[in-house]
């Protein structure tokens, strides 16, 4: 670096002459000497071995790690639920959102599968976002729900209604008719999906328009008649649907209804007096909904509403590590204080964190062939989306 | 609603509110300080301390900080010509000018008074703006959005210094580099190579500072001596109140268009920080002072900046669509205290409306104030050698632009970036329209598809507000045409003289670097329209679009490149290339020092390889005293150690020390 020599052009007599050559070398042995120890430094963190096997997770740091932005749903959601929970495990753990963002999640939640520590000090936040690219095995995803284990998760619901000027009156509205209702959608590939699949089963033909940036948009869009048909999620129905359902503008239609324990569709305790996907079926068509549509709905509605938003940690960590951690989430699941607290974070669901758990993510994430091919056939013929 | 305003006024006077809300507008301005951060870092850093508070604390903290980070981002913008946010850059075109010309602390004076009348103008057009609100929402459907893109795009082009071919081509390339990643319509990869880092597109920071400050750096990293110019550091704060007072309409327009664009999700802030710039330069009657210090580019632009902010928080607040990370990380919070955003905050939570309304106002006050006295210290900032400035600048900036996605590949970018814009710059081509286009690439296309689905036919050009924003596109351009065509008429044998001073159109125009960027710019287009061809047909639509215009605006160019060059030898022989070399050197030079740099982060971490770089910078580049040397770096290094521990900062790591 020591024969940099100055273009005599830019030199002028105001300029400073360069430095004496020995102690330039002398200053910069110095730096290198503290850059040298500065770098080993930064080292010192990864040589401890935390103990999580002992049901005290004294002294030790838990990361969450977001694949998301920082102030989104999934973000607040983490922040939030993962704050309570580290109270709540013995010995305090501090607790360390970060957020990896990129590629919608799915960098971030590969990184995860690839490098997190099998110790439970490390835990991932997954949303519809990085479940569906899963669910289509779309070829970035490097990650595989089966082999991660769930600590906690936290469902959602959601209700679709129509705007009543475009001539929608009830259910019975949308089929036979002799001009489609556009829709307003964001993306096929996202939380839409399961949305997609309830009109292809219930043989409602849509126009879909993709692209909005959020559903928030797409309501006003419909308040301003530009779509027809939108839906909203539990947390947002009351601010974007509930005035405009008052003064006429918009009729509700059906909720997505929720999955029970044992995998049927029941109707959302937040939308206790509308229909939900399956009932519509049953009054446009007489009959209870069966063959791979069905099936495919129930799946996706899993995935996406009943247990969206989960908290996971490494297959290969020691048993004690994760009852631990469950153990703390469950606790802070049932206080009363919490959920008076949470409930607008939850939006209206509860902390689901029993050693059932488990078993029952496991039966919601297990996706048969025969359903994913049914949803890649389904956006390839109706929404030009190739994939795979 | 008087009253709930009255008493929420009242409970300001609590001190423990008065507190918070004076921590949060501190910790504002000290992040706004910082170009990357900005109000996502600001609340970011804030929002911790917000757990077990009480609602009105909670929100005083937070709002004191939103509504002053812009205030403080002016510094950079003015002084270092480094904009941290993309409104940031409209107010430095004059004031960076005006800050060069030595007058920085004139510059900083007008900028933070009108921030300070913007945020109150804000404050209150927020309280009118409630029940006007919704109306003008939803009068906003797709078609008018998208007009409003082209428009923020198009003014920029044509406003910026420089000719209008030029700015095209710059505004054309940002839209293309902004539709790097997802597209927005089908979800589908574009323009990334099979990579999935580049999948979420580029960084805005990283875009911004690399394009604008890195290339600032190494084109003026040569001055190693005291700047030439005498600097006026101060020159009387009531000659800055007077002054400023004689553009109070300008500060009125500003803060009402910011009000009024804030208001619209997703785009105002961008569109509006330069229609508020726009109507500045249209309505003055003598412009040819407008981009190399016009105290009028300063003035409007930064009230609106502001008044945008405020204008910002009606959507977040009345539909719960926010309009930015930090306005969704304040919904985020508000969540948890249980209040749902929607139209019935109205009427169930007007005392809180009224608290964020009035702690918005207070915050603006006192941050102008706060800032507005430190005028003077910071003005001398300019008074520093830019090489000696250099090093810090460029670990700061790479730190800013880590923080946004976390990712090393972030700074590379940067780095090209940087080269990038300083070719921009040097052969006469404006930034600011890059930037701009580059940020409302993504509501562009959206905003275009949506219009064009969700509409039959072009009826929707016959809307009454996209017919206003047609005028106001076509306008400049009509007026522009006619005064050519009579200025041709009137001084045609003058015509050498109009050539504009060569400092100001870039150093290496109608050089053969010019010709090479012309060159470049048309490759990129094409390459653009084939890479295209692989998209869905949804997909292809808008990126086609933008390249078939730029293949047009980049031919144009080339062309009068070439005519240039066939004139030129006879009247001026051979004389460019020989004085231009040394500059070209220098900041080929310095682009390697950062390149070393960085390979030196991904080696070893941040703070051991700003440990190397930073000295060596110095002696060998800057040549600064030994003394001046070690306690540089070592307050550096010990400033960027501790960063972490108080900010919500990340620094990168390298590969060794894991070994």
């Amino acid at each position: 670096m020591s024969n940099v020599v100055e273009s005599p052009v830019t030199e002028t007599a105001a300029e400073p002459g360069a430095p004496r050559r020995s102690a330039a070398i002398a200053v910069m042995a110095v730096f290198l000497a503290l850059a040298v120890a500065a770098a080993l430094v930064g080292s010192d963190q990864f040589n401890r071995k935390p103990s999580t096997t002992d049901g005290d997770f004294t002294g030790e740091t838990v990361e969450v790690m977001i694949p998301l932005a920082a102030g989104g749903g999934t973000d607040t959601w983490a922040r939030f639920v993962g704050q309570e929970m580290m109270r709540a495990v013995p010995g305090q753990p501090g607790f360390a959102p970060v957020n990896d963002e990129g590629g919608e999640g799915i960098i971030g939640t590969n990184r995860f599968a690839r490098s997190a520590p099998k110790d439970g000090t490390e835990v991932l936040v997954s949303t519809a976002t990085t479940v569906v690219p899963w669910v289509l095995r779309r070829t970035e995803v490097k990650y595989d729900f089966n082999s991660l284990v769930p600590l906690v998760a936290n469902g959602t619901g959601g209700a679709v209604y129509a705007r009543s000027a475009a001539g929608v009156r009830g259910v019975r509205d949308l089929i036979n008719r002799d001009h489609p209702l556009t829709f307003g959608g964001i993306s096929a590939t996202g939380l839409d999906l399961t949305t997609l699949v309830a009109f292809d089963l219930l043989g409602v033909r849509v126009k879909a328009v993709f692209g909005f940036e959020g559903r928030g948009p797409v309501n006003l869009a419909l308040q301003r008649g530009e779509v027809d048909l939108d839906y909203q999620t539990t947390s947002a129905w009351p601010s974007a649907v509930k005035s405009i359902i008052q003064d006429g503008t918009a009729v509700p239609l059906m909720s997505f209804g929720q999955l029970d324990a044992n995998g049927e569709v029941v109707r959302d305790p937040n939308f206790p007096k509308l229909p939900t996907v399956p009932e519509v079926y049953r009054q446009l068509r007489g009959s209870a909904p069966t063959g791979p549509a069905f099936e495919a709905y129930k799946t996706l509605l899993g995935l996406t509403y009943t247990y969206q938003k989960a908290m996971w940690v490494p297959a290969d960590t020691p048993v004690e590590a994760v009852h631990t951690l469950r153990a703390a989430a469950a606790e802070v699941g049932q206080d009363p204080g919490f959920r008076k607290k949470a409930d607008k974070v939850l939006g209206g669901y509860p902390l689901e964190a029993d050693e059932a758990l488990a078993d029952r993510v496991r039966n919601a994430y297990t996706v048969d062939e025969s359903v994913r091919g049914y949803i890649l056939d389904l956006l390839r013929t109706q929404y030009n989306v190739k994939l795979g | 609603m008087g009253e709930a305003a009255l008493s929420a006024l009242a409970s300001l006077t609590d001190p423990s509110l008065l507190v918070m809300l004076l921590v949060g507008v501190v910790a504002g301005l000290v992040i706004g300080l910082i170009p990357g951060l900005g109000g996502t870092g600001a609340v970011a850093v804030l929002m911790p301390l917000t757990f077990g508070m009480d609602a009105p604390q909670a929100l005083a903290l937070l709002i004191g900080a939103l509504a002053v980070v812009h205030t403080s981002d002016t510094v950079a913008a003015v002084l270092l010509g480094a904009p941290g946010s993309a409104s940031a850059s409209v107010t430095m075109l004059d004031g960076y000018a005006m800050a060069k010309k030595g007058q920085a602390g004139r510059a900083l004076t007008l900028a933070f008074l009108s921030s300070m009348a913007g945020g109150l103008l804000g404050a209150v057009g927020l309280t009118l703006a409630i029940p006007l609100a919704r109306p003008l929402v939803l009068s906003f459907g797709s078609p008018e959005l998208f007009m409003l893109t082209v428009l923020g795009v198009a003014l920029a082009a044509v406003l910026s210094r420089g000719n209008v071919a030029k700015g095209l081509t710059a505004g054309l390339l940002g839209l293309l580099l902004g539709m790097v990643g997802t597209s927005p319509t089908t979800a589908e990869y574009r323009f990334t190579f099979g990579s999935l880092f580049l999948g979420d597109g580029l960084s805005l920071v990283a875009v911004a500072l690399g394009v604008f400050g890195l290339a600032e750096i190494a084109s003026r990293v040569g001055q190693r001596g005291k700047p030439e110019q005498i600097v006026k550091v101060g020159g009387g704060w009531l000659d800055g109140v007077r002054e400023w007072l004689s553009h109070w309409t300008h500060v009125l327009r500003g803060a009402l268009i910011g009000i009024w664009a804030g208001v619209l999700p997703g785009i105002g802030a961008t569109a509006g920080t330069w229609l508020a710039y726009g109507q500045a330069v249209a309505t003055a009657k003598d412009k040819k002072e407008f981009g190399k210090g016009d105290p009028r580019g300063i003035v409007g632009p930064e009230s609106a900046n502001n008044s945008v902010e405020a204008g910002d928080l009606i959507p977040t607040l009345l539909f719960g669509i926010p309009g930015g990370v930090p306005a969704a990380m304040l919904m985020g919070m508000l969540l948890t205290y249980g209040v749902q955003p929607g139209p019935s905050i109205v009427t169930d939570h007007l005392d809180l409306l009224y608290l964020i309304v009035w702690s918005f106002a207070i915050a603006s006050v006192l941050g102008a104030l706060l800032c507005f006295l430190s005028t003077r210290g910071l003005a001398r900032i300019s008074l520093v050698p830019f090489a000696v400035l250099g090093p810090g600048l460029v670990v700061v900036m790479l730190l800013g632009a880590f923080q946004e996605g976390g990712q090393l590949g972030d700074l590379w970018v940067m780095l090209a970036l940087g080269v990038f814009g300083w070719l921009l710059k040097s052969t006469g081509f404006p930034r600011a329209p890059f930037l701009i286009g580059f940020v409302l690439a993504v509501p562009l296309e959206r905003y275009y598809f949506l219009t064009d689905t969700l509409n039959d036919g072009f009826g929707w050009l016959l809307r009454p507000w996209v017919l206003v924003f047609l005028a106001v596109l076509l306008a400049p351009a009509v007026l522009r045409l006619v005064r050519a065509v009579r200025a041709r008429r009137n001084l045609d044998h003058d015509d050498e003289d109009r050539q504009p001073p060569a400092e100001e159109e870039g150093e290496l125009a109608d050089s053969t670097w010019s010709l090479f960027t012309a060159f470049g710019a048309l490759a990129v287009f094409a390459i653009g329209f084939l890479t295209a061809g692989s998209f869905s047909a949804e997909a292809r639509l808008v990126p086609r679009l933008i390249c078939t215009l730029g293949l047009l605006v980049g031919a144009y160019l080339v062309w009068r490149e070439l005519r240039r060059r066939t004139r030129r030898p006879a009247r001026q022989p051979a004389e460019e290339v020989p004085k231009l070399a040394p500059d070209v050197k220098v900041a080929a030079r310095t682009f390697a020092w950062m390149a070393t740099f960085l390979l030196l982060v991904t080696l070893g971490g941040y703070v051991a390889a700003l440990l190397l770089f930073v000295p060596a910078f110095l002696l060998y580049v800057a040549r600064a005293r030994i003394r001046v040397v070690v306690v540089y770096t070592l307050v550096t290094a010990a400033l960027v150690a501790v960063l972490p521990l108080l900010l919500p900062v990340h620094l990168p790591t390298g590969i060794l020390p894991s070994f």
